[in-house]
């Protein structure tokens, strides 16, 4: 469990990230928090041939909310995603992530990046509809959470880009439900609930190769609160939605219980989490 | 014991019983420990080794010359080495039967589990010897794995036993089939246990130096036997046990897993001496552990048990295959997990009609070895599944039928029908007060409350059990091997300024000794805790000790510590009488001072006995030789039992089969306590690690013989999350021993699987029969 030989350069700029990416043409790879990159390497399942460290790269680390947006950096550790109160949604969904010492060096970008289908952050970014912006050899560009994930740790990102921020929508009303088998692992199943005016945007971690939007179609569409019936039906919708794998942790059939059952809790707790009046400093 | 003794005054009251501050505690708490991995010596180099990709496979070719290019790599070995080559493990046993089998230190000719080490590479540090294991080429022709120790045998593990049972063996007392005729009701379950392991936070870890000049090998490690692997060691590498010194420094938690002598400790110590003067190291990863360090508990039980009417228990028959792996563990053999689960199995009953038939059974899996609890874990899940069976068959209250069937004081001693003796009989004592903390009226009203209003169910479960400990020559651990492990000794030596410093044979993983022994040896002595240090693990320094197993040490090293103790208190009042003209039989020692009977004042200091013995000889009285030391030996001949209960409150939500535990209780009988937070510490860990084995802890291999368990993501170990808030309570009964202790090390390991599975089927109305209780397994069985 050593990695295995690399080398590595510190980026002082998102374009000479780019430029040290681009020099070690698809052998390059960015170190971010390194809480998933790190092991992989350990257990030489990637062998990059150059770590690119964008930790030292000024200006990622903000948090800003502007026009019920909130705009993260990409160097915004989940501590600091857990500790803000303008996307009360993420902040939740960070809180579940793994121990304290995995928070305090993890970031947002690099949890998108990696893309893992049961992490919380991928799961409330699709929820949000939002978007990364993404600087690469040729400018930049912006990736909604649809076209992003494309499968189980696959991303749309080329391997000369970098994402450099976050956008993620704050909902009007939002719940988020997780099921692990300790405090702090994957989810086994999590669901993320985000309501922006009459639409209820449920997604499902832990399911699919990718973070899995429900396909509720009009039982999405609410005017005012969201009945108990409601939610009843959405939960079994979302059910009917996922066809989950089986693993070690549980079977399909197990999996779309827990989808219903999370997607309950979710929805229950969105009727008690609206999205605060005036945006808080 | 001095603890006892009326002429202690309040002013130097014993140490044992009370929690002094422990002595590792200044270095282990402040990062200064010094562990195998904190190890750095001139000339280090570091070894990687290359492990079968395949379950089973004959060995085709090894091509070590692409790795011998990597820059920093200094040598590459393979089982055909001719440093290695020669030498082969035999775990030996007399029972008749039994299959004995070589084990390579790194294969030859063939691979026969998935992770066993098929060569070594020697380099300059770890990160450049993993890189040249990378550039070994090994061909493999693979053959066809068996995984499962109950089905079809694919292909000999071993050719020696074409069958794959490298041992079986039937226990049989009085006659089980006319008990089972005549029993009212008759029960049968059929049980799997999960295949789990120890992983002890520091992995294992060794380094190996030979001085070619004096043929001399130091072999530093992490292991709980120190001794046995000198022994083992002398006869391996054909050297004088003499020259070969084994130091076991800290180390970071063992649980029996480092109770075993590994072909990769054997093949660091064979490459160290075909590299004379220079220090191997090799530190075990997590990766390497948890395929390749002893696995534990992959157990099937097929059981019948008959009941009287009124609940008594009449039968047990069992069929227990126990899943040995690829080789027979050294020095233990394939034995220790069947021998101990037929031995054991009936527990804290009473019974006189018993058949059980035992198997240890070879399979293309990491090799079964000792884990904390050896085999009763399963076992003491087994018999309780069919107390809480037959509990329902009879509609008898499952408490009430255990206490039909407990041994009780007036029984013992207690011949099992397995021929072991029970010397305890604590078992209804530790029930009672473990029923009484646990208000289990108050649950039981709880439970009826929800199941009336709908909330979430609730379940009671219960285990009891019996811990063997301590374990004397007539019922030594391990299976007929070629030595018997009922003796410890200990080195008492008054230095000359009076303190004291303890040689014992003991080894700590974490569990304390070195307070433990300084508490005995200080009352037995009588001088101050503060006054007395203690050295442990190192074959140059201390005579004997088997070592960490079977909860023996506070027994046997503490006896020995006592003896030793008392030995010496004997002479140095002899010294002291002789120099001050007093009779001896009214000198006492105490707090470091000679007290005559009725006199407040001390009429010498020890400190100025050990001048004289050491240092001024002319004033020696006649027939005194100089010095201040003694060694005792002690050997308990049997054991100590240790009863115990646990009972315990979960709830179960039948949507997503979560569960929450909400209250557990555990009584022990310790005997004699002689520090209670290390006692409870103990009680409270294994607790942790049974509900770690009863909940989360599975090591899975698919059909192919991989294990698909191969990181800490999967394979999940509980962490302070998902352990509950323990009470631990005590009943003590000292045990006829010389501090009158009773091993505390495993019993918290042994009731969790039945907890857990009885509160399962006390909330769901649904039996678990194969373990782990996951929560996907519970809302499976709530989900037909």
């Amino acid at each position: 469990m050593k990695c295995p030989p690399f080398d590595y350069h510190r980026a002082t700029s998102v374009a000479d990230a780019v430029d040290a990416l681009q020099a070690a043409g698809d052998e390059g790879k960015i170190l971010a928090g390194g809480q998933s990159l790190v092991p992989v390497l350990a257990l030489r399942l990637a062998r990059p041939a150059v770590l690119v460290d964008v930790n030292r790269i000024p200006g990622l680390a903000g948090l800003e909310r502007r026009d019920g947006v909130l705009h993260a950096g990409a160097l915004v550790r989940h501590l600091a995603l857990a500790d803000q109160r303008q996307h009360p949604l993420a902040a939740e969904a960070a809180r579940w992530i793994g121990h304290t010492a995995i928070r305090s060096r993890g970031t947002l970008a690099g949890s998108l990046a990696h893309a893992d289908p049961a992490a919380e952050l991928p799961a409330v970014l699709r929820a949000c509809d939002g978007a990364v912006q993404v600087a690469g050899p040729s400018g930049t560009r912006r990736l909604r959470a649809d076209e992003l994930f494309v499968g189980a740790l696959q991303s749309a990102l080329a391997d000369t880009e970098m994402i450099t921020g976050v956008e993620l929508p704050v909902p009007d009303a939002w719940g988020f439900a997780e099921f692990a088998r300790r405090h702090g692992d994957f989810a086994v199943v999590s669901v993320a609930a985000a309501r922006f005016g009459e639409r209820v945007r449920i997604v499902v971690g832990g399911v699919a190769g990718v973070p899995h939007l429900v396909d509720a179609g009009d039982l999405a569409t609410v005017d005012g609160d969201v009945s108990d019936d409601r939610v009843t039906l959405l939960a079994a919708a979302a059910a009917d939605d996922v066809d989950p794998a089986s693993d070690l942790h549980g079977s399909a059939g197990y999996r779309r219980a827990l989808t219903e059952q999370m997607t309950l809790r979710a929805l229950a707790d969105l009727a008690g989490h609206l999205r605060p009046v005036r945006e808080p400093a | 014991m001095a603890a006892a003794d009326p002429a202690m005054t309040a002013d130097h009251g014993p140490a044992s019983g009370t929690p002094v501050r422990r002595k590792e505690d200044a270095r282990l708490l402040t990062g200064r420990g010094r562990f195998v991995s904190d190890l750095a010596l001139p000339r280090m180099r570091h070894v990687a080794f290359v492990r079968s990709p395949v379950a089973h496979g004959r060995i085709t070719g090894v091509d070590t010359a692409e790795a011998l290019e990597v820059e920093g790599v200094s040598a590459v070995f393979t089982g055909e080495h001719p440093a290695i080559g020669p030498v082969a493990m035999r775990a030996q046993s007399a029972l008749p039967g039994y299959v004995e089998t070589d084990q390579p230190p790194l294969a030859r000719g063939k691979v026969r589990f998935a992770g066993e080490a098929v060569a070594a590479v020697v380099a300059t540090d770890r990160y450049v010897a993993e890189d040249g294991a990378e550039a070994v080429v090994v061909d493999y022709e693979p053959l066809p794995p068996t995984v499962c120790a109950w089905a079809e045998p694919a292909h000999p593990v071993h050719d020696e036993a074409p069958d794959n049972l490298l041992l079986s063996r039937t226990f049989r007392a009085g006659d089980v089939d006319a008990a089972l005729a005549d029993a009212h009701v008759v029960v049968d379950r059929e049980l799997t246990t999960n295949r789990h392991g120890g992983n002890p936070v520091e992995c294992r870890a060794g380094v190996a130096r030979y001085e070619a000049a004096d043929r001399k090998l130091t072999f530093w490690s992490g292991t709980q036997v120190p001794w046995i692997v000198r022994t083992q060691l002398a006869e391996l590498l054909d050297l004088p046990e003499g020259n070969i010194r084994v130091i076991a420094p800290d180390v970071g938690g063992g649980f029996g897993v480092k109770a075993v002598l590994y072909p990769e400790d054997v093949a660091l110590c064979l490459m160290a001496m075909a590299m004379p003067g220079t220090a191997l190291k090799w530190v075990e990863d997590r990766v390497e552990h948890l395929l390749a360090a002893t696995h534990a508990r992959d157990h099937r039980y097929v059981l019948r048990a008959g009941f009287a009417a009124d609940g008594e228990l009449l039968a047990v028959k069992a069929d227990v295959w126990c899943n040995a792996g690829a080789y027979s563990v050294h020095p233990w053999t394939a034995g220790i997990e069947p021998l101990m689960a037929g031995g054991l199995l009936t527990g804290p009953y009473k019974l006189a009609d018993y058949e059980c038939t035992v198997r240890g059974v070879a399979t293309n899996t990491s090799p079964s070895g000792p884990y904390r609890g050896v085999a009763r874990p399963s076992t003491v899940f087994a018999m309780e599944a069919l107390m809480d069976s037959g509990a329902r068959a009879l509609g008898m209250d499952p408490i009430a039928l255990r206490r039909r069937n407990l041994i009780l004081p007036a029984d013992v001693p207690y011949r099992m029908p397995s021929r072991l003796v029970d010397d305890s009989g604590a078992y209804e004592a530790c029930l009672d007060r473990a029923v009484a903390t646990f208000d289990l009226h108050r649950w039981r009203g709880e439970q009826v409350r929800r199941r009336r209003d709908g909330g979430r169910p609730l379940g009671i479960g219960v285990g009891i059990y019996n811990e063997l400990t301590g374990l004397g020559r007539a019922a030594s651990a391990g299976p007929r091997m070629a030595f018997r492990t009922g003796h410890d000794a200990c080195t008492v030596r008054i230095n000359p300024d009076g303190a004291v410093t303890v040689f014992s044979g003991v080894t700590s993983q974490g569990q304390g000794l070195e307070t433990t022994m300084a508490q005995v040896v200080a009352d037995a002595l009588g001088v101050d805790y503060g006054d007395v240090e203690v050295r442990i693990g190192d074959t140059d320094q201390s005579l004997w000790g088997f070592g960490a197993f079977s909860s023996r040490q506070a027994v046997i090293g503490g006896g020995a510590a006592h003896l030793a103790g008392e030995h010496v208190r004997g002479k140095a009042l002899a010294l002291a009488a002789a120099l001050k003209e007093a009779p001896v039989e009214e000198l006492d020692l105490r707090g470091g001072q000679v007290y005559m009977a009725g006199q407040a004042k001390p009429i010498i200091s020890l400190a100025e006995v050990a001048k004289v013995a050491y240092l001024q000889s002319d004033r020696l009285p006649e027939g005194f030789e100089p010095g201040l030391e003694g060694t005792k030996f002690y050997d308990p001949i049997r054991g100590a039992f240790a009863a115990g209960a646990q009972i315990a409150a979960l709830e179960f939500d039948p949507a997503t089969g979560e569960i929450g535990i909400l209250d557990w209780v555990c009584v022990e009988d310790a005997g004699r306590i002689v520090h209670p937070v290390i006692v409870d510490g103990q009680i409270a860990g294994s607790i942790a690690q049974g509900i770690g084995g009863a909940m989360y802890e599975h090591l899975v291999y698919d059909d192919a013989g991989n294990l698909s368990t191969g990181t800490l993501l999967d394979y999940l170990m509980p962490t302070a999350g998902e352990i509950p808030e323990l009470r631990i309570g005590h009943v003590s009964t000292p045990a006829a021993n010389p501090t009158g202790v009773r091993g505390v090390g495993e019993g918290g390991t042994l009731a969790p699987n039945a907890v857990v599975a009885g509160a399962l089927a006390d909330a769901l109305g649904v039996e678990i029969d194969d373990l782990p209780v996951t929560p996907a397994r519970v809302w499976e069985l709530v989900h037909p």
